[in-house]
């Protein structure tokens, strides 16, 4: 599977009127905003479902929602970090509680994962025509990663699409997103809600979206790389 | 077509800019305001001064309390307590404190929430999620405010007031133009 420049899988014919987002020479125009050609193709994909259904897993913004919303989509937003951060939380007072000995509050990674999700991302399947992930990627568990990776794969739509960040490099600080226009991506510094865990390789990203049927990334200036996964 | 779509984009602020205040519960300032029952109280619908309706009057559900079942009414309700049943007054405003915590669905002419919500928000005129709030559940409201840092789970949708979803009907200008050609030619489908 190459990395770049998929076949395109929407029943797009040849011929059809829309104009095909061109990427944009302008890479950054500041700190706290990015050009996003990653967000434009995300957008042009979807352009083809009417009332089509997101699902946005980073913090909630009125700016995103406002965006997607007036453009007859459906949103539904789930803050994956913060509810995985409160749930690891959680789970440590109810094991400062047990009892010595006490067999349930055995806990291990993958107990962990499987708890959450007991929880999370709880949508119908092929609920969803696009899942805005952030870079939520670099900052889930080695142990929650797939699990999480799967239950978003179930809930999207066949020819679906997942739009994702990757840090070539270890953030300097912890952001969270929001759409600004139909290209532009702005990062809110925000206080950090969970370690940066890892910077994956082009290869380990291709495996983790092993199951989506088409990949194409964008490189910015600031060597973030988003990566447009379909289902 | 998105590029399309665009050039006929509306402001990214849904008329709100102002960010409303909550308004905090002085006693002084609000004559008709009264504090509801304890937590010990029966688990029976409570009803919210129907009799004297006042744009100026407030109930107040204050910190510490605890109400089970469904309240109604047509005054405005601030709860900074912890409510568990609907709470459905459409011609009022809800606001749910920072103390707040109310688990079951919200229907009101206008929602600010500053605390927490488990349940379906409902609002006729507009919704406000300050800073520290925190929801479970779907939103349906015509307009919205969210203020950064606010936590949502759920699903938000914008309806038209007199309640015909945005999302579930969008009028599109060709369909607008297909209509006034219906209408002139006084054909009817």
């Amino acid at each position: 599977m190459s990395w770049q420049a998929k076949p395109r899988l929407t029943a797009t014919p040849v011929s059809d009127a829309r104009p095909k987002p061109a990427p944009s020479a302008v890479a950054a125009t500041s700190a706290n905003v990015r050009v996003s050609n990653g967000l434009k193709e995300f957008l042009w994909l979807l352009s083809d479902s009417k009332q089509g259904r997101i699902l946005d897993l980073g913090q909630v913004s009125q700016a995103t929602l406002t965006f997607f919303i007036e453009k007859g989509f459906r949103v539904s937003t789930e803050d994956l970090l913060r509810a995985w951060k409160e749930f690891l939380v959680a789970e440590e007072e109810n094991f400062r509680k047990a009892p010595v000995g006490n067999q349930a509050a055995e806990v291990s990674p993958t107990l962990f994962a499987d708890k959450f999700l007991e929880t999370a991302i709880q949508y119908p399947a092929e609920h969803f025509h696009g899942v805005l992930a952030w870079d939520i990627f670099d900052y889930l568990d080695a142990q929650l990663l797939p699990k999480v990776m799967d239950r978003l794969y179930a809930i999207l739509q066949p020819g679906g699409a997942v739009l994702s960040l990757f840090h070539s490099r270890t953030p300097e600080r912890f952001s969270r997103y929001r759409i600004s226009d139909p290209q532009t991506i702005e990062l809110l510094p925000a206080s950090t809600l969970s370690v940066h865990a890892r910077v994956f390789q082009n290869r380990e990203i291709l495996d983790i979206f092993g199951k989506f049927r088409s990949s194409k990334t964008f490189v910015g200036r600031d060597q973030v790389r988003e990566g447009l996964f379909l289902k | 077509m998105w590029n399309k779509s665009a050039e006929a984009k509306p402001s990214s602020q849904p008329n709100e800019t102002a960010v409303p205040v909550i308004p905090a519960p002085a006693a002084d300032t609000q004559p008709a305001s009264s504090i509801l029952v304890p937590s010990s109280a029966p688990q029976n619908s409570v009803q919210v001064n129907p009799i004297t309706p006042s744009s100026t009057s407030v109930t107040t559900i204050a910190a510490g309390l605890k109400i089970s079942g469904d309240i109604s009414g047509t005054t405005d309700l601030y709860i900074d307590g912890e409510t568990q049943g609907k709470v459905r007054l459409p011609n009022a405003r809800v606001t749910v404190g920072p103390n707040g915590r109310v688990q079951a669905d919200i229907e009101a002419r206008e929602i600010m929430i500053e605390g927490t919500v488990l349940g379906n928000l409902k609002a006729g005129e507009r919704l406000h999620l300050g800073t520290a709030s925190r929801v479970q559940g779907s939103i349906l409201t015509p307009r919205f405010a969210i203020e950064d840092g606010a936590r949502l789970r759920g699903k938000v949708e914008m309806v038209r007031t007199g309640n015909s979803r945005l999302n579930s009907s969008p009028v599109t200008a060709v369909e607008v133009e297909k209509a006034k050609a219906m209408s002139a030619s006084g054909k009817d489908e």
